[in-house]
């Protein structure tokens, strides 16, 4: 058996005996899920940046695909087609607030991922959890498609496709498909697909649970087979467009942009795309034929397809947004799939929040009006009625609201405020707001990244595997 | 004074007994009858044994497991997952009213109570488990762990042969501990 497969079999196993309780077996629904001569075949690229600490080291690993940016370090671990992106980790001299503390970061955070599988996953942002501040661990996880790793440490842990942990601590536990997760701590839970959890211990709590049923149109995942269903769809649809960005050394993208826009050498622009000042487009994102008014920006694994964003719109890690016209600073959540039609575009209202894992795919003409938080699956316009509400009426509700298979405990307030606060952080840290002096952010310090190609072993007992590497300034 | 199970246990022949097929009204009208001829202590009887062909015991429905069948006819996949929030950190209080949202919406309390009347005891009973038996021969002090740690409201007493023989209640067991305790505050 070559290292390549020894090394899958054994992070399989330290995950089966994390989850052992729930209980799981990851064996059937991992092994085969990326074949071994696929994980052979592709280079790993790393950014070099003067905004962002240079300090990598691989051991031990195949890479395959993957893209590292900041502080990292890989052990015996697969990580295949991934994004480690880490230009949100806390710097040394940092300030962490946690309740009533104030934590001095004594030196550089950094990604410490070991013994773990990650396919076609995003790592990004900090660790939120205060007894492990400087080190963002992954430890003993499987994380599937497009799964989305967002200031979560994980220990032990499997994540489903279009899973996403958010700001939340995970030990032992199963994220099932398309399930979103941000509850501050979690341990043992067994998540089951299409949950959409929000929960500030004390303060508020969200959830919502898809209809299996319905939500198996958009994704399925079963054991001996990868994803299935319209979201995979949608992916697989640009990924010849993807392949030539990878293929070609010297890319030029074929519009311009302005000085205070970033436009990842690793994202797909096609033509017909207006992008304008202070807009951040990261790696493996695709735009063909929209708008993007200032400030806007789309994460990982965004597909923004004949649509306009008016400006300041967060496109979360992940979101699709297909024949839409959004105003100004709407705000689509991780993985959400906002699907208008070409003949009758489906428009959001400008302050909207569209909660991270929301379908919109209605084939009637739909409105959502300014200022709603929208939910949950939206197939027909009558659904908006079970499926949103008006941010005000939100804000009034002290105690508990429930409407269709939505339920909320605690203060609809501090939920709302929750959000917009988060919102404006997140188009803070993106550079919405940079005046040409002020208030830079990702968009203007991603502009000047280069990047360089690390290589595996191409035959022999080690073929897949890469050598170690230590990466510094 | 020292107390073995047998000295405070309700003989199975006091008690509350009915076979597997009879509906809850049937049941809950065993339990009164069984409670009319049953005048050797002040404290009710709250359970009812279920027997099968063989009349041997499988399963106790206790007053909660009646409260239970209120709303049963909902559906119960709903409200499962309506009683699942807790798993989530909703509060208990939360929980109880989304459950009672799904389980009774609309109705009035006479139809809910009288709803489930005509519905077997075998869906709502709780089938008896190894921790439930005691021997007859147990010393009282023995048993109370085992009360504790299953959250028991009573346990059926067995003879050797394994043949059950009366029911050992949570309120006899009190009695005796409160009467000792009584005692001990006299002689100090």
């Amino acid at each position: 058996m070559q290292e390549l497969e020894k090394l899958l079999d054994r992070i399989i196993q330290r995950a089966n005996i994390n989850l052992r309780e729930i209980p799981y077996d990851a064996t059937p629904v991992i092994k085969g899920l990326v074949p071994l001569s696929k994980m052979e075949k592709f280079y790993a690229f790393y950014g070099i940046s003067n905004y962002h600490p240079l300090d990598l080291q691989f051991r031990h690993s195949n890479l395959a695909g993957s893209y590292f940016l900041g502080k990292c370090r890989v052990s015996n671990s697969i990580l295949y087609k991934s994004d480690i992106r880490g230009d949100e980790l806390k710097k040394k001299g940092d300030v962490f607030k946690f309740q009533n503390f104030e934590i001095p970061m004594t030196r550089d955070e950094g990604f410490d991922i070991e013994d773990s599988f990650l396919i076609k996953t995003l790592v990004h942002n900090f660790s939120h959890d205060p007894e492990t501040l400087e080190r963002f661990f992954i430890k003993d996880t499987l994380s599937t498609h497009y799964a989305n790793i967002h200031g979560a440490p994980s220990d032990g842990c499997f994540l489903g496709p279009f899973a996403t942990v958010d700001l939340t601590t995970m030990r032992d536990c199963i994220i099932g498909a398309f399930s979103y997760v941000q509850a501050g701590e979690i341990g043992h839970m067994n998540i089951q697909p299409g949950t959409v959890w929000v929960r500030s211990p004390g303060v508020f709590n969200f959830l919502y649970r898809y209809d299996l049923d319905r939500l198996g149109d958009y994704i399925t995942f079963e054991p001996g087979s990868i994803p299935k269903g319209v979201f995979m769809e949608v992916a697989e649809a640009c990924k010849e467009d993807f392949q030539g960005i990878y293929d070609r050394v010297h890319l030029e993208h074929p519009i311009s942009v302005p000085d205070s826009t970033s436009v990842d050498r690793y994202a797909v622009i096609k033509p017909k795309t207006h992008i304008d000042e202070n807009v951040l487009v990261a790696q493996r994102a695709f735009v063909q034929n929209s708008w993007l008014g200032k400030g806007a920006n789309a994460q990982e694994n965004c597909y923004i397809i004949n649509s306009r964003l008016t400006g300041n719109n967060v496109t979360a890690h992940g979101a699709k947004i297909l024949d839409a016209e959004l105003g100004q600073q709407v705000f689509v959540g991780f993985n959400s799939f906002v699907n208008g039609r070409p003949e009758t575009k489906l428009q959001i209202g400008e302050k909207s929040i569209i909660m991270p894992h929301t379908i919109i795919d209605s084939p009637e003409p739909l409105i959502i009006p300014p200022g709603h938080l929208v939910w949950g699956l939206i197939t027909k316009p009558a659904d908006i009625l079970t499926n949103s509400i008006a941010l005000s009426e939100l804000a009034a509700v002290k105690d508990k609201l429930t409407i269709g298979d939505m339920f909320f405990e605690g203060s609809g307030a501090a939920f709302v405020e929750a959000f917009e606060h988060r919102i404006d952080h997140i188009l803070e840290a993106n550079g919405a707001f940079f005046d040409g002096t002020r208030n830079r952010g990702h968009a203007q310090f991603n502009q000047n990244i280069s990047f360089n190609t690390l290589q595996p072993y191409s035959e022999g007992e080690l073929k897949g595997l890469y050598p170690t590497i230590m990466i510094k300034p | 004074m020292n107390y073995d199970v047998k000295d405070l246990m309700v003989p199975i022949s006091e008690y509350a007994t009915v076979s597997i097929g009879t509906t809850l009204f049937e049941a809950v009208l065993a339990l009164e009858e069984a409670q009319l001829n049953f005048d050797r202590s002040k404290y009710h009887h709250r359970a009812i044994l279920v027997m099968d062909e063989n009349n041997q015991v499988v399963g106790k429905l206790s007053q909660l497991n009646v409260l239970q069948a209120l709303g049963g006819e909902t559906d119960s996949q709903q409200v499962d997952k309506v009683s699942r929030l807790g798993d989530f950190g909703f509060s208990p209080q939360f929980v109880s009213s989304m459950e009672a949202r799904q389980r009774f919406a609309g109705r009035s309390f006479k139809d809910i109570c009288a709803a489930p009347a005509n519905l077997k005891v075998e869906n709502f009973m709780k089938a008896t488990s190894a921790g439930e038996y005691v021997d007859e021969n147990t010393p009282l002090e023995t048993v109370i762990p085992q009360f504790i740690s299953g959250h028991h409201l009573s346990l059926l007493v067995t003879r050797k042969d394994g043949e059950i023989i009366g029911i050992l209640r949570l309120s006899d067991v009190f009695a005796a501990v409160f009467h000792m305790m009584e005692e001990g505050q006299k002689n100090q």
